[in-house]
């Protein structure tokens, strides 16, 4: 297996050759990406937004956005600068410190969470070796936020929003935990390189939906129930909480809600192609199928193709995904609180726990399959 | 033991036909998704409105007697009816007329009582004003007529799914001539003058 294309590795080499320290390349290095993935997720909520509209129009035999840009593609960009533009009020008996803090700790974590996501063999940010579970742990903040925002507002409906979203986002992270690590224990490693390098090989026949159905399933319930999108939007339930915990908020502060929300659908769709749909691998092995062609593996324009593909690849999976959601939202009613924690407690977690142990114990009998 | 197995079974029961409805959903939002927009493009798109439509009230003001027929019938009272005597021609003479449709529940009770059919109804239905009182009319403004849909060059009437061809959902991209479902009111007049006229005859000949 080649490594591909090594753009940091290319980057610090050609600065060092210029007579610059290493240390001080690789600091420069460092923002390049960071700035390039702040770019892309915010890019890829605007397509979100814009998807979301057009779906669910479609869905509802309507036409959707159709003047702002063809398409109506500008019109997540006019939504997000009427929000900018927007007065930032703050209510007289809130909690302002609280109050302008919680939208703050919804957001943060989330595009942290970037850090792991790879788009191909060396296009991430950081293979952290806890991999994973750093995505795991940085979701269970959000709560947080949202609950001081809940909080802060002084009001019934915020209020009781910010209590169900944490109650929904803890009951909802053990399921989605122990999905990641019946995964996890397939490849022996959480870095999220290794998961799909685990993956590779047969193309679509080595990803992990054909080893983790149940596992699968339960971890895209429980990323819906994560990114409180519709059968399990009940903390924003507008029907009877207003808009829950955003009820009080206006301007860019509701804007970082609004983001925060569906960047954090695209992470978990982007998770979900990691750790299932085998992340930036085509469905038939390109290594393969470029030696069936007699071309070398190391040949530069294969490893660009294979590179810009595996982008595509990601992203594509990514928003088959996010297409599942939208669709989602338009057929299944909202559940309700109990029913909620029911299926989290009662039906996901002990499901969760047998095909733990069940992966454990097809890890033992069959090795080569499921990565001994 | 029996019974646990037995409850983990209809569980399991339970959760397939879940999924199973789940799907089935799934599968009919996304047949609606090719299904062509049954939306109007308002501003540009406007349906013809039917010929019961009730609109804004049309008032001629050189036939009404000031009978005040229409305040008595108005479930508010609303019509403002403004005359005196006039001793010369010993008659009422009108003075001012006018209806606030910013009350006005456009029940039609007026137009239906009035004895000299000097109310109507229009097909006009775009009345938003940035101020309330505008919407009260006086006898100026309910004598003007509202602008066809079907003559405005801005707009493309759309017919009404009532006034469509038979089997047809869709006013886009209607051939002219369609003719609606059913018959005409002259052509059921023609109908059941016909029959009348053959029992007549078929009378006769037994006669």
């Amino acid at each position: 297996m080649n490594s591909g294309i090594d753009l940091q590795g290319t980057f610090i080499e050609s600065l060092t050759d210029m007579g610059i320290s290493p240390g001080l390349a690789k600091t420069m290095w460092i923002p390049l990406p960071m700035t390039l993935v702040i770019i892309g997720a915010t890019v890829g909520v605007l397509v979100v937004v814009w998807l979301e509209r057009k779906i669910s129009a479609a869905a509802q035999q309507r036409i959707g956005p159709e003047f702002a840009g063809p398409l109506g593609v500008l019109q997540p960009v006019a939504d997000g600068l009427k929000l900018v533009f927007k007065e930032d009020i703050v209510p007289t008996k809130s909690d302002p410190i609280l109050f302008t803090l919680g939208p703050i700790l919804v957001v943060i974590p989330v595009f942290l969470s970037y850090l792991i996501i790879p788009f191909g063999q060396n296009l991430v940010i950081t293979d952290l070796n806890v991999g994973i579970f750093i995505w795991i742990s940085l979701s269970s903040i959000a709560p947080i936020g949202l609950l001081m925002s809940g909080y802060a507002s002084n009001n019934k409906y915020s209020l009781l929003g910010g209590l169900r979203a944490a109650a929904q986002a803890i009951s909802y992270e053990i399921p989605l935990a122990l999905a990641v690590l019946a995964v996890v224990m397939m490849s022996n490693s959480l870095s999220t390189i290794d998961i799909v390098e685990q993956q590779s090989g047969y193309g679509i026949l080595s990803w992990n939906i054909w080893r983790q159905p149940v596992g699968l399933l339960i971890f895209w319930i429980a990323a819906l129930a994560e990114c409180e999108r519709l059968p399990f939007d009940l903390p924003e339930a507008e029907e009877e909480l207003v808009a829950g915990y955003q009820t009080e908020y206006t301007g860019m502060k509701f804007g970082l809600f609004y983001i925060g929300s569906y960047v954090n659908l695209v992470l978990s769709s982007l998770v979900f192609a990691i750790l299932y749909l085998g992340g930036w691998d085509f469905p038939i092995p390109l290594d393969r199928l470029a030696s069936w062609l007699g071309t070398s593996e190391d040949t530069a324009w294969l490893q660009v193709v294979t590179a810009s593909l595996g982008i595509i690849m990601t992203i594509l999976k990514t928003y088959f995904l996010i297409f599942i959601a939208i669709l989602m939202r338009w057929t299944v009613p909202r559940v309700r609180i109990d029913q909620l924690l029911d299926l989290g407690w009662k039906f996901l977690l002990p499901v969760a726990l047998v095909n733990l142990l069940l992966t454990a114990a097809l890890k033992l009998t069959f090795p080569m399959a499921f990565g001994g | 033991m029996f019974k646990f197995l037995q409850q983990v079974g209809d569980y399991a029961k339970g959760t397939v036909q879940a999924a199973k409805y789940i799907g089935q959903g799934l599968s009919v939002t996304f047949d609606h998704m090719q299904r062509r927009p049954v939306t109007v493009q308002y501003p540009y798109e406007k349906l013809i409105p039917s010929e019961r439509f009730r609109g804004r009230i049309h008032f001629e003001f050189d036939k009404c007697i000031s009978c005040e027929v229409c305040v008595r019938v108005c479930p508010i009272n609303l019509p403002v009816v403004d005359w005196e005597f006039d001793r010369t021609s010993k008659k009422k003479k009108l003075n001012h007329y006018s209806i606030d449709f910013g009350v006005c529940i456009f029940c039609g009770n007026c137009v239906e009582y009035c004895p000299t059919n000097c109310l109507s109804m229009t097909e006009e239905y775009e009345l938003s004003t940035y101020d309330r009182h505008d919407l009260n009319y006086d006898n100026v403004a309910l004598g003007r007529l509202p602008y066809k849909v079907t003559q405005d060059p801005m707009v493309t009437p759309l017919r009404e799914l009532a006034y469509l061809p038979k089997g047809v959902s869709d006013p886009h991209d209607l051939p002219a001539g369609a003719p609606r479902p059913g018959k005409f009111p002259q052509d059921i007049i023609e109908a059941t003058k016909a029959q009348e006229d053959s029992e007549k005859d078929k009378a006769e000949a037994a006669q």
